[in-house]
């Protein structure tokens, strides 16, 4: 009697685990930590670029531009407010995205501007600050690769049959993910023509889709 | 005009299109560097470092792991191209699991000979103790110096000294080699053995006996927690405890069962002796769980 009780939990736990409620779960909340990971990534190098500049500051004086276009970035990165919620909406996701790239970009040409004072590179105080600044673009990258992963899984199991109907059902959504840069451009099919007629009839876009 | 304009753009895109099949080929033409197996704390695929050398490094690297529980290990490879080292490093952390789980104190010490590089790999918890700053000085100032020199192995035993005299300040827990994850495994098992033990034994009860049944749920309990923990003890003590239930469990032996109860641990041993098998092919010296976030420092020579 016992044996067959037991037999019906199993049974039960069985068959809710098979409607990928309990996989939903799992994955989504593996998503948000790994996002978690990723902003806190972006947040320690927003907090590592004053010091930065204030330590390039004396040396490169002829690079103002450069030091300014990291600081406005940089004001323009922690100025959206990252919150988990990020990941539910595209346009602030992108954004985001296009925020912190752009103070990737700054700090890079910045780096690169560097290389052209020895002094500067070899004070030690400038090597710790490069090292950590290193340090925390690999740890974003590392983080950045973990959620897109994450969000893969994720949204795999939210578009496929039969977890989409449970996805559905509790209101488990798409998460947006990272993109290359030029991924619309990448990703557009090639128009190609061979028609006589002009450009200008061809059927939107959407059609092919 | 327009026609031969059109023309143009065609080629382009046949150009371009060429471009993505050719980067395509060549990304599998071009693997990834595979990640060594994990057998010894000094892995060496270069034949860089003497026997002698290897040996060395390898006693001191198991003698801190035994007194402080952390693991370093170091690996030499020819390249790590197409990936950066940083890449590289980052799976082969990943792949070792390098520290206990939970604490996460594991190193990696990892140099492309060819590519002239080298990186220090860092764990979670020990980004404290080796911050990324200390992890460049230790490249910077002792391992590019003598690895510029060729003396590969006064560089790698020079930066063990810095590592480990920055991880000896470090408060981990104390070591207790993979006791922690062992337990953690055996207590996910247990529902799983529990089941095995009464839906199957009752099962088995009805077509071999309460003896018969209890020999064989419990050498297959031994050989599942054998199979998940690779601890051959716990392997062994959960066989026979899972017979003595299997045989008292249900509807109870006899008297005379006790005598050859004996013969249900014998159903554990056939897990021991698989067990051995796969003791010895697996190695000595293997990651304890410990996970790594792309802290640590990359240097050139």
């Amino acid at each position: 009697m016992y044996a067959l009780r037991l037999f019906a939990l199993l049974m039960c736990t069985a068959l809710f685990g098979g409607c990928g409620y309990n996989t939903l779960q799992q994955q989504d909340e593996q998503v948000k930590s790994a996002w978690a990971e990723v902003l806190n990534q972006y947040q320690r190098r927003a907090d590592l670029v004053p010091n930065l500049v204030n330590t390039v500051k004396g040396a490169v004086t002829a690079e103002k531009e450069i030091l300014e276009s990291v600081i406005e970035a940089r004001s323009r990165a922690t100025s959206i407010q990252a919150t988990p919620e990020l990941i539910e909406n595209p346009q602030a996701f992108k954004q985001w995205q296009a925020a912190q790239g752009e103070l990737s970009s700054a700090l890079s040409r910045l780096m690169v501007v560097v290389e052209r004072y020895p002094d500067l590179k070899s004070m030690s105080g400038f090597q710790d600050l490069r090292a950590q600044l290193e340090g925390t673009e690999n740890r974003i990258a590392v983080a950045r690769k973990r959620y897109i992963d994450a969000v893969q899984n994720y949204n795999v199991t939210v578009r496929s049959f039969p977890t989409n109907l449970t996805a559905k059902l509790f209101g488990f959504e798409e998460k947006q993910n990272f993109t290359v840069e030029n991924e619309a451009e990448i990703s557009r099919p090639p128009a190609v023509d061979f028609s006589e007629a002009p450009a200008v009839q061809s059927p939107p876009p959407d059609a092919a889709g | 005009m327009r026609r031969v304009e059109r023309r143009s753009t065609v080629t382009r895109l046949c150009v371009r299109f060429g471009g993505v099949l050719l980067t395509l080929l060549l990304g599998t033409a071009l693997a990834q560097v595979e990640v060594p197996p994990l057998r010894a704390p000094v892995t060496d695929l270069t034949q860089t470092l003497t026997a002698e050398q290897i040996t060395a490094l390898d006693l001191r690297l198991r003698e801190f792991e035994r007194r402080r529980g952390s693991q370093i290990a170091i690996l030499l490879v020819p390249t790590t191209q197409p990936e950066t080292i940083e890449q590289y490093a980052i799976r082969v952390a990943e792949t070792w699991q390098l520290g206990r789980r939970g604490v996460d104190d594991g190193v990696l010490l990892l140099v492309a000979t060819e590519d002239r590089a080298v990186r220090i790999e860092v764990g979670y918890g020990l980004e404290g103790a080796l911050p990324d700053v200390m992890a460049n000085r230790i490249i910077q100032q002792v391992i590019v110096p003598r690895f510029r020199e060729g003396d590969y192995f006064g560089g790698l035993s020079a930066a063990l000294d810095r590592i480990i005299a920055l991880l000896e300040g470090e408060p981990l827990p104390a070591s207790e080699r993979r006791d922690r994850s062992v337990g953690d495994e055996l207590g996910a098992l247990l529902p799983l053995l529990f089941v095995i033990v009464f839906v199957g034994g009752a099962l088995l009860r009805t077509f071999f006996g309460s003896f018969g049944s209890a020999t064989v749920t419990g050498a297959m309990s031994g050989a599942l927690v054998w199979l998940f923990t690779r601890a051959l003890p716990i392997a062994i003590a959960a066989a026979i405890i899972m017979f003595v239930i299997g045989l008292f469990g249900g509807r109870g032996g006899g008297g005379s069962w006790v005598s050859r109860g004996g013969w249900g641990g014998f159903g554990g041993w056939g897990g021991y002796s698989a067990g051995r098998g796969g003791w010895s092919g697996g190695g000595g010296w293997s990651g304890g769980g410990g996970g790594f976030g792309g802290g640590g420092a990359s240097g050139r020579w």
